[in-house]
């Protein structure tokens, strides 16, 4: 068993360590265009060389308000809406397959109307992060709320609890699990969608970044911005996987 | 019955012979002891119930008689070839617990299934089928699917994909577990008849004492783990057996006996569940 | 289903489901009746139309025009290419990961580390290596499509029933008889589900793609409809891209009924498909 392991993470660094070499390879050999990938070490130049300007700071802040509004707003609504919706069956039954229907459609069709609406500026990517991530909220609010298992509810009532007593003590716990879900799920679309809003127009933050330095191919520079994405990105939701691990452990024990 | 003339080792379908199964656990050097020595023959048409508390390792038994696992030690003989953690399907058919029929067939699906590994003729699959399934009264749901079913229904297709393949040996694992009592005594009176139409080998785990009372001509009694053959209780009564069999003073007096026996077995059981070297919770 | 009022069977004289499913088409009307009220009597003519202008504006100009129609057919056409190209590739993929246990141990963290890069980070990438044209849109919707494919496939080829398998081996199967009429059954409607996901992504993906390249395609028009304060066209090429959304997302959940007798769709509300463990 154990060298089972030893052998699984040999393969994984192995692994990057391909995919790192025969980056540093097919740069310095001269395989592959420095226009479509740079060298490494030129990547990491430009990286900490970003790092350093005010432009980046800027950039990353207006980034960080716009996804901070957009997921606050996005928790709202779509816990209330949740909550609401469940509060009868029939009402559920109702609106359910049609939150769940719209959230099969990409939502970045609409998002023309959005720059139509609510302009240019971070308005209109808090208003598309904040629309995306609702579904998530939303749909996994329900599952969790409705989902609430019929003979704990009765337990309950034969103790005497009040509407609100059920709802404290055993709809939100039950609930929360999948609350959680609905929670991490709709932080990386609002995450994800902001960016991309950016990326396709906006004046500002650090999707603009990204695609300007395209336009203008700065590959070396866009390449910087995207590694900070994405090691942002892995290190969140590596923080996340691991507190939702914790919770699951603790709750395991619990029961 | 075939009059063999070598007689106590041909006489037996199934030979157990010091069969001993440890598993490796945390926490204990050696391994947990599953299975001490056991020893047991099984003669030709018999019906033989594994009974103890659970966690005795009966099933494990079982397994390791129809080779789906390899015993640490000791050897199984069936038909006086050696087993050797290797299944024999042309010898040996399996019922587990739950129902195994595979929900994305129909059940007719699941029989031809069977037969076919058996290596039966295709143009006999369905006949073979439809009758094991008229055996137990299920022939009308040949083409639903398993979890169109219910519980009880679905054991009962269970059985008689195990006796469709007409193996000598029916090996079978609590396979009235899941259900009601009631439906268990109607399954119970349906595999006697069969027992008798047959003259197939079964041996058959529960932990129920009714129904190995019910059912068995010999019942093993095991220990607490490690499991190991405690005593054999003989039931004397031929096959078929009707419901009145239950209502006979006899019937009353061996379950009271085993369970007097397993009493103590019991205790020792659910002491070790609680102890975590014992490995009892999962 | 609990917390909910108990379900009486029926609602106003009508049996539950129908009153339900005409409750859900009334409001849908009253939401359509609100926004052609509310375009022709309140909202200013350069941000929105009544719907009965978009309808218009889909017969002429989006319709009638043959480019928009060109752009349009384009974009089905990466569409269908992207997602095919996420089936085939994602299972092939899944299938060697989820095929042992040392394999997915292996190889389904890497997939999971990269299935976790937010890819609109990339976009500007993807058009750079692959150009303004179809390719990098194609590209981009594969992208996104073939992990929901991958790791549901692994997850429903882990999630095969033990018992199964060892019904199986009793009756003398072979491996290969394992795979065909356990490990694969098995694992159809963990496929399906990531199947559902992965047409979502891959649309994602394309028009993302389309959106940003401006110059050409639909991302054109919709800049064009969008500077000059055009909503009626815009809003008919948009409402004309969920449709062909809807069309496709049904297309999957017909081939899904189709292929999967006797069971029913599991749930959809694992959403993120993220997570498989």
């Amino acid at each position: 068993m154990k060298s089972d392991v030893v052998a699984q993470r040999t393969i994984q660094l192995a692994f990057l360590a391909i995919a790192g070499g025969a980056w540093w390879f097919a740069t310095s050999s001269g395989a592959i265009s420095r226009l479509f990938l740079p060298a490494p070490d030129a990547v990491y130049a430009a990286l900490s060389r970003l790092v350093g300007t005010n432009q980046f700071w800027n950039a990353v802040q207006i980034t960080l308000a716009t996804i901070a509004k957009a997921y606050g707003l996005a928790i709202v609504a779509g816990v209330l809406a949740g909550y609401l919706v469940t509060r009868s069956r029939f009402w559920m039954e109702v609106f359910e397959p049609i939150i769940a229907g719209l959230f099969t459609i990409p939502i970045t069709l609409f998002f023309p109307m959005f720059i139509l609406f609510f302009g240019i500026g971070p308005g209109s990517k808090v208003a598309y992060g904040a629309t995306y991530a609702f579904f998530p909220i939303a749909l996994n609010t329900i599952a969790g709320l409705a989902g609430a298992d019929e003979k704990y509810l009765r337990a309950a009532r034969s103790m005497g609890a009040s509407r609100f007593d059920v709802f404290r003590h055993v709809l939100l716990p039950s609930a929360f699990p999948v609350l959680l879900t609905g929670l991490r799920v709709g932080f990386f679309i609002c995450f994800a969608s902001v960016l991309g809003g950016e990326a396709l127009a906006s004046i500002a933050g650090v999707g603009r970044n990204i695609a300007l330095a395209a336009e203008l191919m700065e590959s070396a520079r866009m390449y910087a911005w995207i590694t900070f994405v994405v090691l942002t990105a892995v290190s969140l939701n590596l923080l996340v996987t691991s507190i939702e691990n914790r919770v699951a452990k603790a709750e395991g024990m619990s029961r | 019955m075939p009059v063999d003339t070598a007689p106590d080792l041909a006489d037996a379908a199934i030979s157990i012979r010091g069969v001993t199964q440890r598993y490796a656990a945390a926490g204990a050097a050696d391994g947990v002891l599953a299975l001490d020595n056991i020893s047991l023959d099984i003669r030709r048409g018999e019906f033989v119930c594994l009974l103890g508390p659970s966690g005795c390792g009966k099933s494990t038994l079982l397994n390791i008689v129809g080779g789906l696992f390899k015993p640490t030690s000791g050897e199984v003989l069936v038909g006086g070839r050696r087993v050797d953690g290797a299944p024999h399907p042309d010898e040996i058919a399996f019922v587990f617990q739950e129902s195994t029929l595979f929900p994305w067939y129909t059940i007719i699906e699941n029989f031809r299934i069977a037969l076919k590994l058996r290596g039966v003729a295709k143009s006999e699959w369905d006949d073979r089928a439809m009758e094991a399934l008229r055996a137990v009264g299920m022939a009308s749901f040949a083409r639903h699917y398993p979890n169109q079913l219910s519980v009880g229904m679905r054991q009962r297709v269970n059985m008689a994909r195990g006796i469709c393949v007409e193996t000598n040996i029916l090996l079978m694992d609590e396979p009235f577990a899941a259900l009601d009592e009631q439906s268990r005594m109607v399954l119970g009176e349906d595999l006697s008849i069969l027992l008798a139409k047959t003259g197939k080998t079964i041996v058959f785990v529960t932990h129920s004492l009714a129904e190995a009372v019910f059912l068995s001509d010999r019942i093993a009694v095991m220990t607490a783990r490690p499991g190991r053959i405690k005593t054999i209780v003989d039931v004397n009564e031929p096959h078929p057996r009707a419901p009145d069999f239950m209502l006979a003073p006899r019937f009353g007096e061996l379950r009271n006996d085993l369970f007097a026996m397993l009493r103590e077995e019991i205790r020792v059981a659910m002491a070790s569940q609680r102890d975590p070297v014992g490995g009892g919770v999962t | 289903m609990s917390a909910l009022d108990s379900a009486p069977a029926e609602i106003m004289g009508m049996p539950r489901g129908r009153a339900v499913a005409l409750t859900r088409w009334a409001i849908i009307v009253g939401a359509a009746l609100a926004l052609e009220l509310y375009g022709r009597l309140f909202a200013d003519p350069s941000f929105f139309q009544p719907l009965s202008a978009i309808a218009r504006a889909w017969v002429n100009p989006i319709m009638s025009d043959e480019r928009i129609v060109g752009a349009l057919g384009m974009a089905v056409f990466e569409i269908a290419l992207a997602y095919g190209l996420s089936i085939v590739v994602g299972a092939a993929i899944g299938m060697a990961i989820g095929g042992s246990n040392f394999a997915r141990a292996s190889f389904l963290p890497i997939v999971l580390l990269l299935y976790a890069i937010p890819q609109v980070s990339l976009m500007p990438l993807f058009v750079l290596v692959f150009g303004l044209g179809a390719a990098s849109k194609i590209a981009f919707g594969f992208s996104h499509g073939v992990f929901p494919v991958i790791v549901n496939v692994v997850a429903g080829m882990r999630n095969t029933n033990p018992l199964h398998l060892r019904a199986m081996r009793s009756m003398g199967g072979t491996r290969a008889d394992e795979l065909r009429h356990v490990v694969f059954p098995n694992m159809v409607p963990s496929f399906f589900v990531g199947l559902r996901l992965a047409m979502t992504m891959t649309m994602l993906g394309v028009i993302l793609a389309e959106l940003y390249v401006s110059t050409g395609g639909i991302g054109y028009f919709t800049r064009v409809y969008a500077e000059n304060y055009n909503p009626a066209p815009l809003f008919a090429l948009i409402g004309s891209l969920a449709i062909i959304a809807v069309a496709f997302n049904s297309l999957v959940r017909v081939a899904e009924r189709r292929l999967m007798p006797g069971r029913r769709p599991t749930a959809r509300l694992n959403l993120s498909g993220a997570r498989t463990k």
